[in-house]
């Protein structure tokens, strides 16, 4: 149990590394740092938590992204800086890179090497399945991150408590 | 008589619509979606006592804005140039807009602040590196990589990154630079391949063109999608496939030259 925790905060630990990595390309303010850390870390920690819990991947990444976007409009408000600055961020370690790296994979053999019939049918499970998968989890993520503004129904989170 | 003061209406009329289209350009440009240019248009042109209507597009913004007391307007056109997120332009520049509505704010200031905008420094080009590929190797880690494989991913997000940036100086077009980059960076992962080096060397290759994922891109591109602007969110969704064309022809070569199956 106590060995699946520490896997489950290094994983967390390295996805707020990551988003922070991203902040940097992207040029965030440097008082955002921490806070998109932090962002990456929680959202991290929500999806490896889940997907532990055999929660499918594309729900688990939806409910990560979810958090972030919640949570970066109270933090919006407080220093001052508009949201997608640390909301987007934080979202990019979630980018189903993997899945994207096998369609690819799939494909290329598919094309280029596979001869035989029943190898190449499940070549093209494979490519439906991850491919599928990678679309998926991409809507998850941005409709998620953009949901708790659009529920809100407001352009700006100035206005929150008015 | 000094020529300032007999500066006509029309001609600050002009002054107001260069500035606004100068902010909304910048704000395009550093990677805000539309609906977030179309917000702060609107906020500094109540406070110059104007009416701003824009057609924001890709490339190009046109704007009409209407003096509120004279009923003048005048129509102006700007292109944007090509798009470098820089998300502390859309933070300072939203910082602006609510200090400029509070303290009411007149043009010239306006202008200044917008020029100081502009001058802000992006973070020295050897940390923007290092925490990039500290980032690859945070990917590494997330899809099950060891710490060889981080370091794998590390290196090779380093030179990715370093040949993007190259070429940029070299100002080569977008999408053969994504190629050159995402090829560099496999060839140099599928190195750590080829010497099996550490327990899971397939994810360092996976992990290390993820640098180049659209993120931006593909986020604003819902969101314009989600706000009714359509043609935009059409236009960020196709560079967003684009990008991930170029990733994966990079990759795609990478891997063949290698032989890897």
């Amino acid at each position: 149990m106590l060995e699946i925790i520490l896997k489950l905060l290094e994983v967390s630990f390295w996805s707020g590394i990551a988003a922070v990595g991203f902040g940097i390309l992207f040029n965030v303010p440097k008082s955002a740092v921490i806070t998109i850390f932090v962002l990456g870390f929680g959202a991290g920690f929500i999806k490896f938590l889940l997907m532990h819990l055999n929660v499918h991947v594309v729900l688990g990444s939806f409910l990560a992204a979810f958090f972030v976007g919640i949570i970066s409009l109270p933090m919006a408000h407080k220093i001052h800086q508009p949201p997608v600055v640390f909301s987007i961020p934080p979202v990019i370690p979630m980018i189903p890179g993997y899945f994207a790296y096998e369609t690819i994979l799939s494909i290329m053999n598919f094309i280029f090497t596979e001869g035989d019939v029943s190898k190449r049918i499940s070549l093209i499970d494979a490519i439906f399945t991850n491919g599928f998968t990678m679309f998926f989890v991409l809507i998850s993520l941005t409709v998620g991150v953009s949901l708790p503004m659009l529920l809100l129904k407001k352009n700006t989170v100035k206005k929150l408590d008015s | 008589m000094c020529i300032s003061f007999i500066m006509n209406d029309s001609s600050k009329l002009i002054e107001t619509a260069n500035l606004l289209l100068d902010i909304s350009s910048l704000l395009m440009v550093s990677g805000a979606n539309t609906n977030r240019a179309n917000l702060s248009i609107d906020r500094f042109a109540s406070v110059l006592n104007c009416k701003a209507y824009s057609l924001i597009s890709h490339k190009t913004i046109i704007m009409t804005l209407t003096d509120e007391e004279t009923d003048e307007s005048c129509t102006r056109v700007q292109n944007i140039p090509p798009y470098i997120i820089n998300f502390s332009v859309i933070s300072a520049v939203s910082k602006a807009s609510w200090n400029a509505i509070s303290e009411n704010w007149t043009l010239e200031q306006i202008e200044a602040e917008i020029e100081r905008i502009k001058l802000l420094n992006r973070y020295p080009r050897l940390l923007v590196l290092f925490a990039v590929s500290l980032a690859g190797a945070g990917f590494c880690n997330i899809f099950n990589g060891d710490y060889l494989n981080m370091m794998v991913a590390f290196i090779s997000t380093f030179m990715g990154l370093f040949i993007l940036q190259q070429t940029h100086k070299l100002k080569y077009n977008l999408y053969i630079r994504l190629f050159l980059g995402s090829f560099i960076a496999s060839v140099t992962a599928l190195v750590g391949v080829y010497f099996n080096i550490g327990s899971n060397p397939q994810t360092a290759l996976a992990t290390s063109i993820l640098f180049l994922v659209p993120g931006v891109a593909l986020i604003n591109s819902f969101t314009d999608l989600l706000d009714n602007n359509i043609l935009n969110g059409m236009v960020r969704f196709t560079t967003g496939l684009m990008t991930v064309l170029a990733m994966a022809i990079g990759l795609f070569v990478a891997m063949y030259l290698f032989q890897l199956n």
